[in-house]
């Protein structure tokens, strides 16, 4: 008997954690499908289901237009800063350099510059540059990741060096080393990156709100806010935007999930 | 698969190993000098990160002295030290550091103390079950803060939600609690939602590194006749330190932040400033107020303070940290 509770006590504990993670989402979404009226009761099924809520979200803001621009910023974001982490990660890997230790210090610090120390100079300079309320103001500023860039070099540096030394003594250039021999062996980790540096600059919050003014340049995260802010809240439509705004991220965690997992949790661990 | 790329090239490195050092030595002339190249392929991260974090580092220090809107037109007005003089005389300041503090230590149940037990917990259920349930307890780490924060007002709704239903239906309270309006209760929702998407993380990270201590260690307790609690305090307690160090740090570093996209959308730092942190003040005196200048100076109380206390933690976790070698 207690044997078998003290092997039943670590199931029970994980569902209740799983349960506790998954329900907020399960609620989102079975609320999205609840009619007017359905929505104010709590059961735990749509017993009519119904896709007015949606057409109403997308009829509220341009959620397409939002869509869009979260795509566009998050690629374009996470593209460039995997080519600037991955030019990094090949300095440091390949060569011990004067000043290397100052660089990475220096880096190191960076990372604990919280945005809101930094964000009144750069909203200024976005404006002098003349790039305020465009999707280029969300990428420019965060084309380096020192995240990315960190983590690069550590996944880097995993690489067999007799590799590089074999490819330097065929006569090939960095770059053509970079590219041919590191960048192929790399694939996997620098995709598992890719894919945590696009979902950070879906979910970012500060820096879209400020530089994203009007409707047709904001973000989906930004544009769901404005579902928040009416005083005439409508739930249904809501929770739709909520959901359609978490669908594209929760696709790509079903299908990648231990990747995105073990990149986070590489991430933690420095 | 890197194992059989190794074993192939490394084959034939062996055959041209000759023909190719007397290549490199005629190359060696005319082209880009070794101490160039480094630089060259740093040159982007360098010229990213001087220009959008360190130069606005320095501005944002320079304009703590200057009293200034952001309008266009204007000219930034030096102020001498006034602005932190308003700063510490403000009363949400006071309200931010305490609340700051506050994020910080709600964090830490999620962030180390229920994780750890949790991780000591299930450390032997069966690997196929883990990993479905840790695809399931990670999905909060992921979710957007903004739709996060929907998703919580709505079933924290005082007359809609699905929680004050369940505490009315058990007899816990007799009508919906306004969480978001009453003190006290807003920061400890904001708090226990920031823990939410924590603790799944936190977990897992603690799983992998009871995942690494050694089995020699339980073995050695067992033959000592130690069980169950004593085991977790004498022997996981003290191998996870690092980890525990790491979330502490992380916990220190991302409550603030964290919590400040569920309090600019939940409560905005109301009822009475009572739900307001560092960050916010920061955000509120610069985009509500257009005070840069108070703004900085609080930016600047806040890298200071932080700053100093992410050194006392290293030096900390080098002394206490014990690793496994």
């Amino acid at each position: 008997m207690t044997k078998k509770l003290s092997r039943l006590a670590p199931h029970l504990v994980l569902i209740v954690l799983a349960f506790s993670a998954v329900f907020p989402l399960y609620w989102m979404f079975i609320s999205s499908l609840k009619g007017s009226t359905e929505i104010l009761g709590f059961d735990l099924i749509a017993a009519q289901p119904t896709l007015k809520n949606y057409i109403d979200a997308f009829t509220t803001v341009p959620l397409f237009k939002m869509l869009f621009n979260s795509v566009i910023v998050s690629l374009g974001t996470a593209l460039v800063q995997l080519i600037v982490a991955v030019l990094f990660a090949y300095a440091f890997m390949r060569w011990n350099f004067k000043g290397k230790n100052l660089v990475y210090g220096i880096l190191s610090i960076t990372w604990l510059i919280p945005i809101q120390a930094i964000m009144i100079p750069n909203y200024v300079e976005v404006i002098n540059m003349g790039i305020n309320n465009t999707l280029l103001a969300m990428i420019i500023p965060h084309c380096c990741s020192v995240f990315a860039n960190i983590s690069m070099y550590q996944n880097f540096n995993s690489m067999p060096r007799a590799l590089i030394e074999a490819a330097r003594m065929d006569g090939s250039s960095e770059l053509q080393i970079l590219k041919d021999i590191v960048m192929p062996n790399m694939k996997s980790s620098i995709a598992s990156l890719g894919i945590v540096l696009v979902i950070t600059a879906w979910n970012d919050y500060l820096w879209p709100t400020l530089v994203a003014r009007t409707e047709d340049v904001k973000p989906i995260q930004i544009g769901l806010k404005s579902f928040s802010g009416s005083d005439t809240y409508m739930w249904g439509a809501s929770m739709a935007a909520a959901t359609i705004s978490t669908i594209p991220i929760l696709v790509v965690y079903i299908f990648m999930n231990r990747r995105i997992i073990s990149s986070f949790m590489k991430g933690g661990i420095k | 698969m890197e194992r059989t790329v190794t074993k192939m090239s490394g084959s034939r490195t062996g055959i041209r190993i000759d023909m190719a050092s007397k290549r490199t030595a005629s190359r060696a002339k005319g082209k880009i000098s070794g101490k160039v190249k480094p630089w060259l392929f740093l040159l982007p991260t360098i010229v990213i990160i001087v220009f959008w974090m360190i130069k606005p580092l320095i501005q944002t220090l320079m304009y703590t002295l200057y009293d200034w809107n952001m309008l266009p037109g204007t000219v930034p007005e030096f102020v001498g030290l006034s602005n932190f003089k308003e700063l510490f005389n403000a009363p949400e300041f006071g309200s931010a550091i305490v609340n700051t503090f506050y994020y910080i230590l709600m964090m830490l149940p999620f962030s180390v103390i229920l994780p750890m037990i949790i991780a000591a917990l299930i450390q032997n259920v069966n690997p196929k079950m883990q990993r479905i349930y840790r695809a399931l307890i990670f999905i909060p780490m992921i979710m957007p803060p903004v739709a996060t924060a929907t998703v919580f007002q709505w079933l924290l709704h005082q007359t809609n939600g699905l929680i004050n239903h369940v505490l009315i239906s058990v007899g816990l309270i007799d009508n919906g609690i306004n969480f978001f309006m009453t003190e006290g209760l807003a920061r400890l929702m904001i708090a226990l939602i920031t823990g939410w998407k924590m603790i799944g993380f936190a977990t897992l990270m603690f799983s992998a590194s009871i995942g690494n201590i050694s089995p020699e260690y339980y073995e050695a307790a067992k033959m000592d006749g130690s069980r169950g609690i004593r085991r977790f305090i004498d022997i996981t307690v003290p191998m996870l330190s690092p980890t525990m160090m790491l979330m502490i740090m992380m916990s220190i570093l991302f409550a603030s932040q964290w919590t400040f996209a569920y309090i600019d959308v939940m409560t905005q730092g109301g009822p009475y400033g009572t739900t307001t942190n560092i960050y916010y003040l920061i955000y509120k005196y610069a985009f509500g107020n257009s005070n840069v200048g108070v703004s900085a100076a609080a930016s600047l109380v806040f890298l200071v303070v932080f700053g100093i206390i992410a050194l006392l933690l290293q030096k900390l976790s080098s002394r206490l940290a014990f690793y496994d070698n």
